[in-house]
């Protein structure tokens, strides 16, 4: 109780640097917090679509995105197990509608459907939504949702437009559909139509998404799975509807680089300001532990105060963080939704964030272990604290010749056993033990080397100024405890910045050279209007046609399209691969690029992206099984390239070897490569003349897909800089916190400075060049560090978080740009203490208490 | 009740050897009161850090009721100061951010009383060092006089058999240096306990029924031992 006395009079006296504090773990817990809380909104409003949609179906068939021909419905139907079988595509429209976006529309055989999904119909010409030939007869009919006919003002017989791949046509509202059930699906925004029409629509061509199959009576599941198996082969998937949010969680997954980096970095930020805080304190409480020692409080009621001060710190910003973070993920679904949306064209229909309890509560713990575990070694400081040093003032705790030893040798320890895990261990338990053990090496040699540092700066300082110079680091060497607490700070929160630049600048420089020697086609003639979006396909003739258009030289046919891969969708790439590969010259990570070509182009390989082997554990030579609706395609890997198509993995094949496995010969991008001399603005709008006609065609320069691949990668960097910016700001917090400490700290002896005759100017320039050789150590151990923290954020980008390998470069340009901010940091913090050390009396200074 | 036998101190100094006591011996019994005398530097707070248990000696050994101090854990020391020992210092020591209860409370709070029990001895024991009147101030409300003598009732709040006092009035004037010194003297008959004390000042020492003379770090005078 009283202790708790002796911590909130602290508390209270440094209310903006704990409110600082704490404002910091909440920010940690509520970007953890908002990140979970957004991915399950999104997730979970997928799931009610599915549910809504699936009706009575208990499995579903299907074969990823690309579909499958018709004829497999009839071998579906033929099967005594199954009851009733429906044919099902889906695909999300923009409605063109102001303000309404996309319009997820569902095509069914309306023959048969009602054994799957019930219909009920506020109002609709009864003729035709009971009997379903009239509705085939009007394939312009198209039945909406009440929602969504309120929200647009449509009644029965209303029209509205929507693109199909034959430009703009005009729909007839023949039903309005009564809410709950299929009503429900993506948050009312839904409308059906005749299967057959919507193939019509898309381009795609006799080919259906998915046949939705319902069991006859005491048929288990496990059986019906079996017989369908048995009856399609293995290139379909048989599972229950529940199964697609599972897909579709790895696909959001994906998108978790981004998450958990946010995450990661928020918490750490947090945990910094802790450390930080926590070691300041400490330097300014010694007098207080040192005559609690003295009165017989031993090691661990010294070290239980602090710790329970962190943990109540962790509290308070925990509960803040995991509200603030709940108010955020309204905001951050809405963001993941448009980005899964732009970047894996699943368009996403997300209300709101609800709040999760366990997660909350799970949020909130991480933030008060995160805050504990950051005050551990300045608790541990204050347990080790000598009473009678303490309580001897103007005496700092020195570390003894043999203190340093024995740090050296732990960090000597520390840093053999970092390196022998990296090159022993391969799981990541070992690995992460590696980075742990950097970090406590760095922080164990740290005295030895601020010391160091400081020998070796004094002849430049003492060159400076000869008097303030020396006696600026002999304040550092004599206080060697409350020095190294400063520079640990700060190579702490440089070598977080370092990485973190580090990371986003290699990415940034990758994503470059890929979109450099991959997607270098002058123009993209595509039905769709954005690059990444598949829904509609083109038939493979519309390339010939292109490439007769004057001034082509060259047109690459692209099909793409996610697969489920053991489980994940990952892209498959379907093109002219012998073509492609005298236009696309990227570096292979694995294998020769000669040999991979020319075997893919035959059909024998396949080349993946790097993403898609690391995160398998897959090397060239491997082989890869496809499911495709001919049954398993199995192809050896022939290559590993860089591939930022997708992130969890992009697989590369022939054209013909699609077209005889898939049996589609349809296209979603046709690269297009100029004549010499031709200019791509004519190119292009003779394109759109000679075959745009009647046909939904987009064609897009070099220049607007780039755009729009850095578009994406801004919103994605756009989160990294923020990040870049707060690290630094953090960094720069913490120089002027220990900073201040440690100059207000030395008021008494720089009040006997003045006692002695010094000079205002000469104690002021002392206390400057002091912050100024703080900062300078801090920079050159910060930045040391970060070269290593670098090299750890790779490689964990590397094994974890997304599978890419990036090149080492120390982000030099960055790293240039924190010397003159942290040393002006470090001036700007020492100008306060600076004025109020030669303000008061000298008198005044060497009074006790 | 105290005893030390050949005890050394040195002290390191970056490379530099500090040898603060050398060879002391000395034997203190329950009830004595000495007055611990020298020039500045000649290792007299060194020595009674070693009777508290602050610190440890280099060499020898320091037996309190027949417990060896060298050999203790820090912890173990801790628990030693805790039950046995009160501090007095020079400078107060007192914590500015309690009041003069909580400040005496203080040890015995960390010997886990209740709040309640510690408070109402702490009030006891204000009263008793004449400051009954302000238990609620702060510290920095108080004279150097008032402060050292809720320095003295915290050191006594757990009823320690020994009290160890470094230069208790050398921060004071003299007048109010007698006062505490009268104070000291008074408590000491009443509660009968084992004192050294530290002091520059002649007529403290006067006052102590044994005087003990350090010089270099060795004692050179002892007035309990009759000449040379
Ligand atoms: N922590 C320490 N580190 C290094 N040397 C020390 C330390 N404490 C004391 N000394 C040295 O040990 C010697 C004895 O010091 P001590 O404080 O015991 O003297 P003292 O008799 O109490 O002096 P004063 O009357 O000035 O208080 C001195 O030379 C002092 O510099
Ligand atoms: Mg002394």
């Amino acid at each position: 109780m009283l202790l708790a006395r002796l911590s909130w009079a602290y508390l209270k006296k440094h209310r903006l640097r704990w409110a600082l504090t704490i404002a910091g773990v909440a920010l940690g817990v509520a970007v953890l917090v908002a990140m979970r809380l957004a991915n399950q909104a999104v997730l979970s409003s997928f799931q009610r679509t599915v549910q809504g949609i699936a009706g009575r179906t208990q499995l579903q068939v299907h074969a990823g995105d690309l579909g499958f021909p018709e004829e497999v419905l009839e071998r579906v139907q033929a099967l005594p197990e199954v009851a009733a079988a429906a044919p099902v595509i889906e695909a999300a429209l923009d409605t063109g509608l102001p303000g309404q976006g996309y319009l997820l529309v569902v095509g069914v055989d309306m023959t048969g459907d009602r054994s799957i999904r019930d219909y009920e119909f506020d109002s609709g010409e009864e003729a035709i939504l009971d009997d379903p030939l009239v509705f085939l007869a009007q394939p312009d009919s198209i039945i909406v949702t009440r929602e969504f006919a309120e929200r647009n003002g449509l009644g029965v017989g209303s029209r509205i437009p929507l693109g199909t791949a034959q430009g703009t046509r005009w729909f007839t509202v023949r039903g309005i559909m009564r809410p709950g059930g299929l009503s429900q699906a993506f948050g009312g925004n839904l409308a059906v139509m005749d299967v057959y029409a919507l193939q019509y629509v898309l381009g795609r061509g006799r080919r259906f998404d998915r046949i939705d199959v319902a069991l006859r009576e005491g048929i288990s599941l496990e059986q019906g799975e079996r017989a369908l198996r048995q009856a399609l082969g293995p290139g379909f998937e048989i599972e229950p509807p529940s199964a697609r949010g599972r897909h579709f969680e790895a696909i959001l997954r994906s998108f978790s680089l981004t998450l958990n980096i946010t995450s990661l970095f928020a918490v750490l930020v947090g945990m910094f300001l802790i450390y930080n805080s926590f070691s300041v304190a400490v330097t300014q409480r010694r007098a207080e532990i040192g005559i609690l020692r003295a009165l017989g409080a031993d090691r661990s009621t010294i070290r239980r105060l602090f710790l329970s001060e962190a943990a109540v710190a962790g509290l308070v910003g925990a509960l803040a963080g995991a509200a603030a973070g709940w108010l955020m993920a309204q905001w951050v679904a809405s963001y993941v939704g448009r980005l899964m949306q732009e970047a894996y064209g699943v368009v996403q229909n997300v209300e709101g964030a609800p709040a999760d309890w366990r997660l909350l509560v799970g949020g909130a713990g991480v933030g008060v272990l995160a805050s504990v575990v950051a005050a551990w070694i300045p608790a541990r400081a204050a347990a080790r604290v000598d009473p009678v040093l303490a309580l001897q003032k103007g005496r700092h705790q020195v570390l003894s010749a043999g203190e340093y030893r024995v740090r050296r040798w732990l960090a000597g320890v520390a840093a053999g056993g970092a390196a022998l895990l990296l090159t022993a261990g391969r799981s990541p338990a070992w690995f992460y033990a590696g980075y742990v053990l950097i970090v406590l090496a760095a922080l164990w040699l740290t005295p030895a080397l601020a010391r160091g540092l400081a020998r070796g700066l004094r002849p430049l300082l003492a060159w400076l100024r000869p008097v303030e110079g020396g006696l600026a680091v002999d304040s550092l060497l004599q206080a060697p405890r409350r020095t190294s607490a400063t520079v640990a700070a700060l190579m702490l929160s440089l070598a977080m910045v370092v990485g973190f630049g580090g990371v986003a600048r290699s990415i940034y420089d990758s994503l470059v050279e890929w979109v450099e020697t991959t997607l270098n086609p002058d123009l993209f003639v595509t039905p769709n209007a954005e690059i990444a979006n598949r829904t509609y396909v083109v038939p493979a003739e519309l390339g010939a046609e292109v490439e007769r258009v004057p001034g082509v030289r060259q047109v690459q046919l692209v099909r793409s399209a996610r697969v489920p891969y053991q489980g994940v969708p990952v892209l498959l790439v379907a093109a002219d691969v012998a073509k492609l590969a005298r236009t696309v010259r990227r570096r292979p990570i694995e294998g020769d690029p000669e040999d991979m070509h020319r075997r893919t182009a035959a059909g024998e390989a396949t080349i993946v992206s790097e993403s898609f082997a690391r995160l398998r554990g897959l090397r060239v030579g491997d082989v890869v099984e496809l499911p495709a609706p001919k049954g398993l395609l199995r192809l050896p890997i022939a290559g590993i390239v860089r591939d930022y198509s997708d992130q969890q993995g992009t697989l590369l094949i022939d054209r013909a070897l699609y077209r005889t496995w898939w049996d589609d010969d349809t296209v979603n991008v046709i690269r297009v490569y100029l004549a010499p001399g031709a200019s791509a603005a004519e190119v292009k709008r003779a394109i759109l003349e000679q075959c745009g006609r009647g046909r939904r065609l987009f064609v897009l320069a070099n220049e607007e897909v780039r755009r729009y691949i850095f578009r994406l990668a801004d919103q994605w960097f756009g989160m990294t800089y923020n990040q870049i910016a707060v690290a630094i700001l953090v960094a720069v917090l913490g120089v002027v916190n220990t900073l201040t400490v440690s100059i207000t700290d030395r008021r008494r002896e720089l009040g006997l400075l003045l006692a002695v005759g010094g000079l205002r100017p000469q104690v002021r320039r002392t206390i400057w060049m002091e912050a100024l050789a703080i900062g300078l150590i801090g920079l050159l151990l910060g930045l040391a560090l970060g070269a290593v923290n670098l090299y750890y954020s790779l490689e964990m980008t590397r094994r974890d978080l997304a599978g890419l390998s990036l090149d080492y470069v120390f982000p030099a340009s960055l790293a240039a740009w924190l010397i003159p901010v942290i040393l002006g940091a470090a001036f700007l913090a020492a100008l306060g203490p600076a004025a109020a050390a030669v303000r008061g009396s000298p008198a005044e200074a060497l009074e006790y208490e | 009740m105290i005893e030390l036998r050949q005890v050394w101190k040195v002290f390191l100094n970056g490379r530099r050897e500090v040898v603060a006591l050398r060879g002391v011996s000395l034997s203190v019994r329950r009830g004595e009161t000495v007055a611990v005398v020298g020039p500045s530097g000649s290792g007299k707070s060194t020595l009674l850090n070693l009777i508290g248990g602050l610190d440890r000696p280099s060499r020898g050994r320091i037996l309190l009721e027949g417990r060896n101090l060298a050999e203790l854990d820090d912890d173990e020391l801790a628990l030693v100061r805790r039950e046995k020992i009160g501090f007095v210092f020079q400078f107060f020591h007192l914590l500015p951010t309690l009041t003069c209860v909580e400040n005496v409370a203080l040890p015995l709070h960390l010997r886990g009383w209740s709040r309640r029990s510690a408070e109402a001895r702490a009030r006891e024991l204000l009263a008793l060092v004449g400051l009954g009147e302000r238990l609620d101030h702060l510290p920095e409300e108080l004279s150097g006089g008032e402060r050292q003598r809720v320095a003295i009732a915290r050191a006594l709040a757990a009823n320690p058999p020994v009290l160890l006092a470094d230069e208790p009035t050398g921060n004071l004037d003299t007048r109010t240096g007698a006062e505490i010194l009268t104070l000291l003297a008074d408590l000491h008959t009443r509660l009968g306990t084992t004192m050294l004390i530290v002091t520059h000042d002649a007529q403290v020492a006067r006052a102590c029924a044994r005087v003990v003379t350090l010089r270099d770090g060795q004692i050179v005078g002892d007035s309990s031992i009759q000449g040379p």
